[in-house]
This record gives structure tokens, C-alpha cells and sequence, in this order.
């Protein structure tokens, strides 16, 4: 329930429009439920044998709720999904606020097709509480109070024998659909959706390996074997429900039939018209319409609360990095970089990445920093760049410390050539002007002039405006990091982060494209990660990284 | 039904192969594959089910009444009638528009997708707040398409509400008036009231459900789609010299243990969709069994192209290409394939553990060999800091490991997979110059006796090469023995 009350209370829930389609749903329940009992209305007075002239006005009347019980269902729906989708807006708003401030280095262990299940998938189970579960509880319990009140206002006692099957039928199935090893399944199932779409994206991502090395038929039967295993929790789920409407129609005759009995002892009584036979078996009968969605609405319940565990789960994963209270600011001029015994470590048990590493880029200078692989090279960018808080030590920019600045403000001031060269759908104009979507044609050219990139775009037959597929990966190796390149150039930054910037060229071509890319740098700051010695001499210090220790 | 169905998409969608992929978005098809099957799964479990309901227990219903009073019976019948009729005319209405539906849902999971990989360089970039922005235009797309299903779909709902409603008004005046002209009796009125709205539960029912599994539908609308894609490098039919007739064998190309088969490529030529040059040009090869080829060339000269044609990942549009002297049009896709093993230049490392991994080519690997050969590329120290040692899981895509540990993971993966020609793709471009001379060294006893060809910007990683093959020149300069 605790998990529920979270997602209830999450702000913005346009619990207005939701109020709106609750009586918009009594109304409609009311309305079935004067149907019926008018029906029975007419057949009592009927059999009594009075003029037609009596008959016609209760006659209208049950054609006119009738036809209103329709257009009231019809208007309860659109309001209440409606009100639904908007609330499942905000809720995948909120999943990528809560992913932003922890990409890349909290969420390494996740994998995005699960990410991407609980983006699209549970979000959308969420809908179910607003439009499964509250909905029809509130309207269940409304139309259940005018039925039982109705009926009672005629016979006190019915009121009893209406309202306790109407409570066990409510109740019973409900219980059974919460009880452990349901709210288990659905747990475990949305797990396993989480886990199906993981490796479907896993194959997808990784089809050329798979099929180079004739791995394909040994990926699609693991997808195989989730997809069987998710499709029985699914049937089970099924099934169970054919258990609780059993149960309901079992009171539905109770209720229908002790209403019956009691008003036939009042008629006998003559306490009541002879009429109320007819009329109040009929209303019971109605009342137990919205009731038989109650227990479906318990077991929605349980896919809710699996699907917004889940969600829940991204935002219990700690935010490695806040911003400072009352940031200070930059001045105007290049900063300089300066690490003090910086000291990094990604989880306890792990051995450090940064080991008291102390390195100093004045402002313009250009430090070249190597290692072999694993030597801590790229948690250097994760400790500048903010994205992994540091266990000693202190990272400054421009003499101040980057803890006491906002992320914002350091990553505006440093630009990165990241190792993956992430390319996003789109033209390549909007990839190269990601850090400064405002900058002229002619800074764009000299930015691709500089990432060696204008031959290459004269050949492309849109030019800048051609678009780059899904992850860019109709571009080869090269020309990514290229266009990494020209956007970290683009960017209003006055400190480069270069990593690796050269792999996948070969030694002239990467020597160029150093050369031209350093022109351009001019007098910002930069920290060139590379592997080839050949680089380290264009500037000015050589770092060497072992471990995560500084050995020069 | 449905397994088959996804086992199908996902089959035809590796059968497509990478060039195809890249033109689609990944989240996508993955939310095809496993929501929008799911939902169909609705279809059988739930739809069918209640549509069976929905055939027999209102004509049970129906003949009772009939017993009872047949005035009652017509009008119940008429509307009953009037039932399958708006149903149908609405439902093709609301198919349709649900298509649109789960177009806006596929894009906002394409895109929702990319997001989620790309947000570390969005974050870098200071532009979190294009992301945002994407994720709200995305999800009010949805909304709007899906309100615009929904109207449509409810009408359909309203429909049957109504003429159940009115059902059991019409039916109550028909009794009420029967009553009171005494041609019935109570008792048989009010049975026959009760009665009356049981008659279109089920059919209310078995619209809902058909509702609820329209989503299903629209998902198996795509994935018949991409079946309907034909697999352009599947038949491998290559222009040029019709190769000599000789029937396809079905035994293995190579036999393990003999030596590697000469591998042949004429006149290979290669273009690629958005480009107005081809992407590889009349290469022309001839690699003996257990030589060392190295191909070089400037990055965009058609390296990874070349590998790429020789794994058919994409079709040659000239050309051909021979493993012991048989044509590839003659031989099956995998069995061909089984003749490589590779490194790609950007390795896919999977969301799963590293053992797992390294047996991707090799699943009869033994520890050993897993640790040898990990020792071979220098990663022996990595295994030992790993705390789950070679059962330990790696991120999807390798996130956990840097750059160099990647592409020596996916260099050791290569060496395990006991194929007689190593495709290698820049195999040094992460690893500095001592670790790539200290490899090349480890590495050799694994390469004794297979035939390798390095595609790079420079002969790299092998001491010596029998050959070195210039691409991105007018003609091979060095010809290859």
C-alpha cells in the first residue's frame, strides 16, 4: 500500500479531471440501477391492472435513464483516460529526470532495454490504478451505498440482505486477488518483461556480433525461454480471475434472493405495496453490476504496485553528485584545471580508479594524459565532469573547487569528446551543434574544417542536413569521432576534454586531425587522453597513469 | 502461436542483418517484440474466450425467452442483431486508428531509447533539457493519438450500452403493456426482466476484450511487416560471372583441424544508400590458407566495408567472392559465416557474464581455456580484480570496463571461436603501444595455422604480414600473393 500511497501522491495527478469521471461513472451506475427497479416498477403496477394512463410517466421515465446510461459511461471513460494519460506524461517527464542527474556512473550496471520496459511498460501499468483500480472502487462503493440505501429506505432489513453479499463480493475476491503469492507473481512478472525487453535490445544492439559469430540461435531461445516463462505467470493471472467472478455471481444470487424473500414477507405484512416484489429484486440485481469490478480491480492493484516498485527503485539509487547550495561562479577568462590528490572509488570493495592523483592544466596549456587501458584515464573525465563524486582530494576549475560550483556550469565549461562518439537521431547539423544550437554557418565550418569532416560532408547528398540513423550507425568509426570532434570545438567551452579522440585513424590522418583540432582550441585549455606517444608531443606536459596512480 | 510469432520477428530481424537494422530504431521493435506480442497474447487468452461466451450463452438465453413470450423474444432478438453490426463497423474504425496509435508509442520507445543511451553525452553537453523536451512532444503525440482511438473505441462501447439499455426498457414496456392487457402472468414478466439484460453481458464483454487486445493487433500488423521485408543479402545474389554449377554440398566448407581454405574476392564492389561514390570498389584478393593479410587504408576507404561484405552483412552490388574455391551464392548464409570469426571495430560486448561472453563463438570453452586466452590478451590481472571473477556480469554493452578492456575482451572472444579466417578490425585502436606489442606476442600460438586479415589504418598488431593491401588508392598498390 505504501508503494500506491507514493504514486497517488505524486504531484500533478490531475485528480480534478479523475473526481469528474468518478460521478460521471455513479451517475451512470445510478441510472442503470433506476432502470431496472423502474422496469420492475412497471411490471408490478402493470400486473395491478390500472389505466395506461398510469403507466406512461414511469414508462418515459425508464426509456430516458434508459438512454442516459450510455452517453454517461462514454463521457466517464474519455475524462477518465484522458485524465490517465496526462498523469502517464508526467510520470515518463519524472522517470527521465530521475535517470538524468545519474547517467552515466550510478546506472553502469543497468541495462537500457530494462530502462526502456520501465519507461514505456510500467508507466503505462500505472494507468491502471487511476483507471482499473481507483475508478472502479469508487464507483463500486458509490453505487453500492445508493443501492443499499435505496433498498433500505423501503425495507430496513433488505438493506442488510442487499449490503452483505455486496460486502463478501467486494471483499472475498479482493482478499484472494492480494493475498502473497499474487502480489509475488506480479512482481516476478514485471521483472521478467523488464528482462525479456533487456535482452531483445541486447540483441538487437549486439545483432553483428551475434550473427558473426553464430551465436543468434542460442540468443533467440534465452528470449525464447523468458517469453514461455512470463507467458504462464500471465495465463495463471488469467485464470484466477475466472475464480473470483464464481464467486460473485454466488452473491449476486444471495443478495437477489434474500431481497426477494424480505419483500415478499413485507408485502405479506402489508407493510409495502405489492409492487416493491418487482421493484426491489431488480435494484439489488443492479447495485451488483459495478461490484463484479472490484476484485479485477484489486488484482490490477497488484501489476501496479509491481510496475511502480520499479519505478520507484531508479529513485532510490543515490544521486552521486548535488550541487552545491549557493554555487560560485567562473570568471570570464580560460580557467585552469587542477587535481589534488584526487582519490575515486565506484563502490566499496572495488580497489580505486583515481588514486591520489594530483595534475595541474594552466590555463591554455595543453597536458596529455596516458596510461594503458584501465589505468583510470576515462574516471579522470567522470571526476572533472562531475558525474562521480570524488572519496579525497579535490578537482578545482579556475581555482575554485568544482564542488562548490553547479554541474551545469562546469560541464558548460568544459567540452568532451566522449569515447563513444554518441551520435543522436537527426541531421548531422543538429549532432554538431548540440552544445550550441545558435552557432552561424560559418562557425559550423570552420568546426567541421577543423574535425577534418568538410569532404566527407561534400560528399553526402543532403550535406549537413542528411540524417543519421538510429545511433548514427550508417557512419563508419572515423567520421564519428569526427563529428565528436566538431561538436566539442562548436561548443562555448573554454576547457577540451579530448578522449581519445584519434582511435580508429590512421597515424597521418590522426596526426591532421590533432593539428587542426589544436589550432582550433586556441587559447582554451586542453586535456588530451590518449594511448599514442606520437600525440604527447604536441603538448605541452605528459601525465602517465598507472592504476590510477600518477607515475611521472 | 504467439512465441512463434516473436521467434519469427526477432529470426527475420537478424536474417536482415545490420545494414538493415540501422535504419530502424531498436526500442521499437523491441516494444514490438515484447509488449505488443504480450497484448496479443490478450487476444487468445481473454478475447476468444469471451467471444465463445458470447456465441452460446445469449442464444440459451434467447431460446428460453422464446418459451416464455414471443413479443419479448422479437424485440431482444432485433437489437441482439443490431449488436454485431456496430460492432464490426466501429472496430475497423478503431483498428485502424489504434495502428496510428502504436506508431506513436513505437517512436516514443525508439526515441525514449536512444535518450536513455545518449544521456551521458546530453548531460556533458549541458542539453538534459533537449531530452525533456523530446519525452514531452513524444508522450503528448501519444496522447493525442491515443485519445483519438479511444473515442472511436468507446463509441462502440456506448453503442452496445445503449442498446442494451434500451433492451431492457423496450422489453419492460412490451411486458408492462402485455401485463396489463393480462395476456401474462407476473411471475413469467419478471423472469423474463431478469433475464433480459443477461443476454448482452457476454456480448458487452467480448467487445471490451476485443478492444483491450487492439494494441495486439497493430503489433502483429508490424511484425508481419517486417517479415515481409526481403532479406536483400539472404539469397546472396550476386551480379557478374554466373558461378559454375555444381550442386551445394551440405557438410561443413572446412573440416575442424585441416588446414584454412583459400579465400577469394574478384572485383568486389560495394555501395551504400546517401552516398553518391561506392563504398569499396573493385577489390580484388586472393588470401592462401594460414597467411597474414593486412588491409589499409584511410578511415572511410572501405576496410570495415570489405569485412562487412565477407560476413554478409551487406550485398555486394558487383563482384565475388570464393572460400576454397566455392562461390558464396553456393553456399548457406551460416555455413559461410562459420568460416570467419571477427573482431569489429565498435565490439557489442552483452548484458551478461563475462564467461558468457567470451563463449559467444565457442560455448564448449572450458575455464581454462576462457583464462588462457584472457591471459593472451593481457586481462589476467582485470579477472582477478573482477569480483565475481569470469562469472562476473558485465553492463550491457561493457559499461563497467573501459575502452582497451572492451576491445580485448572482443579480441579474446575472437580467438576462442575455433574459426580457420580471423577478421580483425583495428584491433589496436583503444590499447597503447606496449600492450599491443606485448598482445601480438601472447596471441600468436592462438592464431598458428588460421588465415588472418587485419583491417586497419596501418599493418598493426601481427609482427609480420604476407601481404599488405592499400585500399582508398586508385589500384592496389601491393598485390596480394
Amino acid at each position: 500500500m505504501r508503494t500506491l500511497r507514493r504514486v497517488l501522491s505524486q504531484p500533478g495527478t490531475p485528480y480534478g479531471r479523475l473526481a469528474l469521471a468518478g460521478l460521471l461513472g455513479l451517475a451512470s451506475a445510478a441510472a442503470t440501477i433506476g432502470l431496472l427497479a423502474g422496469s420492475g416498477y412497471v411490471l408490478g403496477r402493470a400486473a395491478l391492472r390500472p389505466g395506461l394512463d398510469s403507466l406512461v410517466g414511469i414508462l418515459a421515465t425508464v426509456e430516458v435513464l434508459a438512454f442516459l446510461r450510455g452517453p454517461l459511461r462514454y463521457a466517464e471513460r474519455l475524462v477518465g483516460h484522458d485524465a490517465a494519460l496526462r498523469a502517464l506524461a508526467r510520470w515518463r517527464l519524472w522517470l527521465y529526470d530521475c535517470l538524468t542527474p545519474r547517467v552515466p556512473a550510478a546506472l553502469a550496471g543497468w541495462r537500457s532495454g530494462d530502462l526502456l520496459t520501465r519507461a514505456i511498460d510500467d508507466v503505462d501499468t500505472l494507468q491502471d490504478l487511476y483507471l482499473r483500480t481507483l475508478l472502479p472502487v469508487a464507483i463500486a462503493i458509490g453505487s453500492a451505498a445508493v443501492g443499499v440505501v435505496a433498498v433500505g429506505l423501503v425495507i430496513p432489513m433488505a438493506a442488510l440482505g442487499l449490503g452483505l453479499p455486496l460486502l463478501l463480493a467486494g471483499a472475498v475476491p479482493s482478499v484472494m486477488a492480494w493475498r502473497r503469492r499474487g502480489a509475488g507473481e506480479r512482481a516476478e512478472a514485471a521483472a521478467l518483461a523488464g528482462d525479456l525487453s533487456a535482452q531483445v535490445v541486447d540483441a538487437i544492439h549486439g545483432a553483428p556480433d551475434l550473427l558473426a559469430f553464430g551465436a543468434g540461435e542460442a540468443a533467440l531461445f534465452r528470449i525464447d525461454e523468458t517469453a514461455r516463462r512470463l507467458d504462464i505467470l500471465d495465463r495463471r493471472h488469467t485464470l484466477s480471475g475466472t475464480v473470483s467472478s464464481l464467486i460473485t455471481q454466488l452473491c449476486l444470487a444471495l443478495a437477489v434472493t434474500s431481497v426477494l424473500a424480505l419483500s415478499v414477507a413485507a408485502v405479506h405484512d402489508h407493510r409495502v405495496g405489492r409492487v416493491m416484489v418487482a421493484v426491489l429484486p431488480l435494484a439489488a440485481l443492479a447495485t451488483f453490476e459495478p461490484i463484479a469490478g472490484v476484485a479485477q480491480a484489486v488484482a490490477r492493484a497488484q501489476s501496479v504496485r509491481a510496475a511502480a516498485h520499479r519505478l520507484l527503485a531508479l529513485d532510490e539509487v543515490p544521486i552521486p553528485v548535488h550541487d552545491p547550495g549557493l554555487p560560485q561562479h567562473l570568471g570570464s577568462g580560460v580557467p585552469d584545471v587542477a587535481f589534488h590528490q584526487a582519490s575515486l572509488r565506484y563502490a566499496a570493495g572495488l580497489p580505486r580508479a583515481l588514486d591520489q592523483v594530483s595534475l595541474h592544466v594552466a590555463a591554455g596549456a595543453r597536458v596529455t594524459i596516458t596510461g594503458s587501458s584501465g589505468a583510470g584515464k576515462s574516471s579522470l573525465v567522470n571526476a572533472l565532469l562531475r558525474f562521480w563524486p570524488l572519496e579525497s582530494g579535490t578537482v578545482a576549475v579556475g581555482g575554485i573547487d568544482t564542488d562548490r560550483l553547479a554541474q551545469s556550469e562546469v560541464r558548460a565549461t568544459c567540452a568532451l569528446v566522449d569515447q563513444r562518439a554518441q551520435l543522436f537521431a537527426g541531421t548531422l547539423r543538429s549532432n554538431v551543434t548540440l552544445g550550441r544550437p545558435e552557432a552561424t554557418e560559418a562557425e559550423v565550418n570552420a568546426a567541421l574544417a577543423a574535425a577534418q569532416l568538410e569532404g566527407w560532408v561534400a560528399t553526402l547528398p543532403a550535406g549537413l542536413e542528411t540524417p543519421v540513423g538510429d545511433d548514427g550507425v550508417s557512419i563508419s568509426g572515423g567520421e564519428r569521432r569526427r563529428v565528436a570532434v566538431a561538436r566539442a570545438l562548436l561548443a562555448p567551452a573554454r576547457v577540451l576534454i579530448l578522449d581519445e579522440p584519434t582511435s580508429g585513424l590512421d597515424a597521418t590522418q590522426a596526426d591532421l586531425l590533432l593539428d587542426t583540432a589544436l589550432a582550433a582550441a586556441s587559447d582554451r585549455s586542453v586535456l588530451l587522453i590518449t594511448h599514442r606517444a606520437a600525440e604527447a608531443g604536441r603538448c605541452d606536459t605528459t601525465v602517465t597513469l598507472e592504476a590510477g596512480r600518477v607515475t611521472n | 502461436m504467439v512465441t512463434t510469432l516473436r521467434r519469427q520477428l526477432l529470426e527475420h530481424t537478424l536474417a536482415l542483418g545490420p545494414s538493415w537494422l540501422a535504419g530502424e530504431r531498436p526500442g521499437e521493435l523491441s516494444l514490438t517484440a515484447t509488449r505488443g506480442l504480450r497484448s496479443l497474447q490478450a487476444y487468445f487468452a481473454r478475447y476468444l474466450p469471451q467471444a465463445a461466451m458470447a456465441a452460446v450463452v445469449p442464444v440459451l438465453l434467447l431460446a428460453w425467452v422464446a418459451t416464455q413470450d414471443r413479443l419479448a423474444l422479437a424485440v431482444v432478438v432485433a437489437l441482439v442483431i443490431a449488436v454485431p453490426i456496430t460492432m464490426i463497423y466501429f472496430g475497423r474504425e478503431a483498428t485502424k486508428r489504434s495502428e496510428r496509435q502504436w506508431r506513436r508509442l513505437g517512436s516514443l520507445a525508439g526515441r525514449y531509447l536512444q535518450l536513455i543511451e545518449g544521456l551521458p553525452t546530453l548531460r556533458a553537453f549541458g542539453r538534459e533539457e533537449n531530452g525533456r523536451r523530446e519525452v514531452a512532444e513524444a508522450t503528448e503525440g501519444v496522447r493525442v493519438a491515443t485519445m483519438r482511438t479511444l473515442r472511436v473505441a468507446f463509441l462502440s462501447a456506448l453503442s452496445m450500452d445503449l442498446i442494451s439499455g434500451f433492451g431492457v426498457g423496450l422489453v419492460a414496456m412490451v411486458l408492462g403493456l402485455r401485463l396489463l392487457w393480462g395476456e401474462l402472468d407476473l411471475p413469467t414478466a419478471m423472469a423474463v426482466l431478469l433475464v433480459a439484460p443477461e443476454i448482452f453481458v457476454p456480448l458487452r464483454r467480448a467487445g471490451a476484450e476485443f478492444h483491450a487486445s487492439t494494441e495486439g493487433h497493430a503489433a502483429a500488423d508490424r511484425v508481419l511487416q517486417v517479415l515481409a521485408t526481403a532479406t536483400a543479402t539472404a539469397t546472396a545474389t550476386l551480379p557478374g560471372p554466373t558461378p559454375s554449377p555444381r550442386p551445394p554440398s551440405s557438410g561443413p566448407i572446412v573440416a575442424r583441424g585441416s588446414p584454412a581454405p583459400t579465400l577469394g574476392i574478384d572485383r568486389l564492389q560495394v555501395d551504400y544508400e546517401h552516398r553518391d561514390r561506392p563504398a569499396l570498389q573493385g577489390l580484388t584478393l586472393r588470401v592462401d590458407g594460414g597467411s597474414r593479410v593486412a588491409l589499409v587504408g584511410p578511415s572511410g576507404s572501405g576496410k570495415s566495408t570489405a569485412l562487412a561484405a565477407l560476413l554478409g552483412f551487406v550485398a555486394p552490388s558487383a563482384g565475388t567472392m570464393t572460400i576454397g574455391g566455392r562461390p558464396s551464392s553456393e553456399v548457406g548464409r551460416e555455413e559461410w559465416r562459420s568460416t570467419f570469426s571477427w573482431l569489429p571495430q565498435r565490439p557489442y560486448l552483452f548484458g551478461a557474464s563475462l564467461a558468457d561472453n567470451l563463449r559467444l563463438g565457442a560455448p564448449e570453452a572450458t575455464d581454462d581455456m576462457l583464462l588462457e586466452v584472457l591471459g593472451s590478451v593481457g586481462l589476467s590481472d582485470l579477472v582477478a580484480h573482477l569480483p565475481g571473477s569470469l562469472d562476473t556480469v558485465l553492463g550491457q554493452d561493457g559499461l563497467t570496463l573501459s575502452a582497451g578492456e572492451r576491445q580485448r575482451v572482443a579480441l579474446a572472444r575472437a580467438l576462442l571461436r575455433p574459426a580457420p579466417i580471423l577478421l580483425l578490425d583495428e584491433p589496436t585502436a583503444s590499447l597503447d603501444t606496449d600492450t599491443a606489442a606485448r598482445i601480438s606476442q601472447a596471441i600468436a600460438p592462438w592464431l598458428e595455422s588460421r588465415t588472418v586479415i587485419v583491417a586497419a589504418h596501418a599493418p598493426v598488431l601481427l609482427p609480420s604480414f604476407d601481404a599488405v593491401l592499400a585500399l582508398g588508392a586508385p589500384f592496389p598498390m601491393v598485390p596480394a600473393s
